[in-house]
């Protein structure tokens, strides 16, 4: 659990502050993305609780106690760290790069090895064919799984991840969000995740902080919330006009209740794995009002354009 | 010896000649320039690091060494043996030499310095390394080509210039040059010439293999490029 007690960062030579009276607690296990305009003070933010930068004012509790307990460089080796510039050592191997930590911490070497071995598999690189390569011999997609592979070496409770997927084409970043979602289900680390994208938030947070110019939390809570009460007109514009088919990109179509599947030819076949959006938008273009959810059983019932409808207008979650 | 021998160059000179005055003469030049970059790295280095890491020492520190490098190099010889404690010989030739490296060293281990990507000391701290840590296993390894490739331009330099040092008795091939021209002996002359150049090619061509060397990381890449 990571604890902001009225946080506030003030750097030397500036008169309004970075981050202003930040409190907020993030809860084991969960992703948290901090997320707002460029400037809002999110990286100075996430900084702060590896302490990279030193508050003002404020404190962070971590499991309770305050992160200057011990020292700087003693709390950042048990926390993960990515960056979007990856930073990795090019006069390393991948290899050396990831066992940085693990190496810091004396483990043995043959520990480190099948460490090594087990996070590039992974991360999905092929141990035999990247351990010894050095980094400017991978891509950026790879270097990034590379630099996130690095980030959980030592298997920390804590990761600090500043647009570690920033720096790749959409459809690369696409991938390795979702295979750090897979990742995530199993390992369930506290993440604080930095990112401009709101839909990188919505698509990763379990909870998302929406900070404001001037560094102020706009709002801080899950994204069905956010997105089915903005609350406020800052956060309503950021989050963009679209936040009801932001909602239900949220659903995948095999968690809500289908209706049964009634012999019907010609339908188009949906998979139960498609977010609701992309299941409206297929029936949208097919120009069906009703289609047959597919999984990997067969059929598993149908759903129609007006049924999703009914979700949003009743203004229930589909998801509750 | 063959006195005013009248030929451009006489090989029978430099035959009979070789092991007694040749050889030591590039020993005694090997010497004088090895050591005198030697003396000139060790203090370099930590002069370099700590003008890169405190900006405000740059400034002077390039100051004072650029100031050395531009006294000429006869004067500055001549006025090392007046000094008590030096007089005539090598010492005040090396001392004269290290004077000459150090702002292109100072400068280099700066620039080797100021390469090294700021994601990647980012990325090093945040792991926990500590500023030593960082400065020798990231910072210095990776700065290193850039501080190799001052230590080459150093050495071609200083070993053109020690020649001029036999002047003031410090030995090594300008000891051939200055008999050469005294005696009106172009073999000689040409001897000594050609052996400097010749020394200060192949200690380039060493110290570029050493450059490649330290870069493995580049290298590769070059070689797959190729
Ligand atoms: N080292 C620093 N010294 C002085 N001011 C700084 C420093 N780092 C950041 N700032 C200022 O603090 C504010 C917040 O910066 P921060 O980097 O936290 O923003 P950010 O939300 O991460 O922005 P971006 O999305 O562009 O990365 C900005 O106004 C920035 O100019
Ligand atoms: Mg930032």
């Amino acid at each position: 659990m990571i604890e902001f007690r009225e946080v506030s960062k003030v750097y030397p030579d500036s008169d309004a502050p970075a981050v202003r009276e930040l409190s907020f607690t993030i809860p084991d296990g969960e992703i948290c993305v901090l997320v707002g305009p460029s400037g809002c003070g999110k990286t100075t933010t996430m900084r702060m609780v590896n302490r990279l930068i030193e508050p003002s004012s404020g404190e962070i509790l971590i499991d309770g106690e305050p992160n200057t307990a011990m020292s700087g460089t003693e709390l950042r080796r048990s926390i993960g760290y990515a960056i979007q510039q990856i930073g990795l050592f090019p006069h390393r191997t991948i290899a050396e790069n990831i066992a940085t930590v693990p190496a810091l911490l004396n483990w043995s070497r043959d520990r480190i090895r099948s460490r090594v071995d087990e996070l590039l598999e992974l991360v999905g690189l092929e141990p035999d064919r990247y351990r010894d390569r050095y980094p400017a011999e991978l891509s950026g997609g790879q270097q990034q799984r590379v630099g996130v592979a690095r980030a959980m070496a030592a298997d920390p409770p804590i990761m600090l991840m500043d647009e570690p997927f920033g720096a790749v084409d959409p459809i690369t970043r696409e991938r390795l969000q979702d295979e750090f979602l897979n990742i995530q289900q199993n390992i369930r680390k506290t993440v604080v995740f930095v990112t401009h994208d709101i839909d990188e938030a919505i698509k990763l947070g379990d909870r998302i902080a929406i900070l404001e110019q001037g560094g102020t939390l706009a709002r801080y809570d899950t994204p069905e919330n956010i997105l089915s009460e903005p609350g406020s007109e800052f956060v309503a514009s950021f989050i963009g006009g679209d936040r009801v088919l932001k909602r239900l990109s949220l659903t995948r179509v095999g968690e809500v209740e289908l209706e049964p599947p009634n012999g019907e030819k010609d339908l188009p076949r949906i998979d139960e794995r498609m977010t609701l959006r992309d299941a409206l938008s297929e029936l949208l273009g097919r120009g069906a009002g009703k289609g047959v959810v597919t999984g990997d059983g067969g059929v598993r019932g149908a759903i129609s354009i007006d049924a999703i409808r009914e979700m949003f207008r009743t203004g229930e979650t589909p998801r509750d | 010896m063959t006195e005013a021998a009248p030929q451009f160059i006489s090989w029978s000179w430099i035959a009979e000649n070789f092991s007694d005055t040749i050889v030591p003469a590039i020993i005694g030049h090997v010497y004088l320039s090895a050591v005198s970059v030697a003396i000139a790295v060790l203090i370099s280095l930590p002069a370099g690091i700590l003008a890169a890491k405190r900006r405000g020492l740059y400034a002077p520190i390039t100051a004072f060494t650029g100031l050395l490098f531009t006294i000429p190099s006869l004067a500055l010889f001549t006025i090392l043996v007046t000094v008590p404690g030096i007089g005539i010989g090598p010492n005040a030739v090396i001392i004269a030499l290290v004077a000459y490296s150090l702002l292109v060293l100072i400068r280099n281990v700066v620039a080797g310095l100021d390469s090294v990507p700021a994601e990647t000391i980012d990325a090093a701290k945040g792991m926990g390394l500590t500023s030593r840590q960082i400065l020798f296993r990231v910072e210095l390894p990776l700065a290193l080509p850039v501080i190799v490739a001052g230590v080459r331009i150093a050495t071609v330099t200083v070993i053109g210039i020690a020649t001029i040092g036999a002047y003031v008795g410090g030995g090594g091939l300008g000891t051939l040059i200055f008999d050469g021209i005294n005696r009106n002996f172009s073999t000689m002359v040409i001897t000594g010439a050609v052996l400097a150049t010749a020394l200060a090619v192949a200690a380039d061509l060493l110290l570029l293999g050493v450059e490649r060397y330290l870069r493995p990381w580049a290298r590769r890449k070059q070689e797959e490029a190729a």
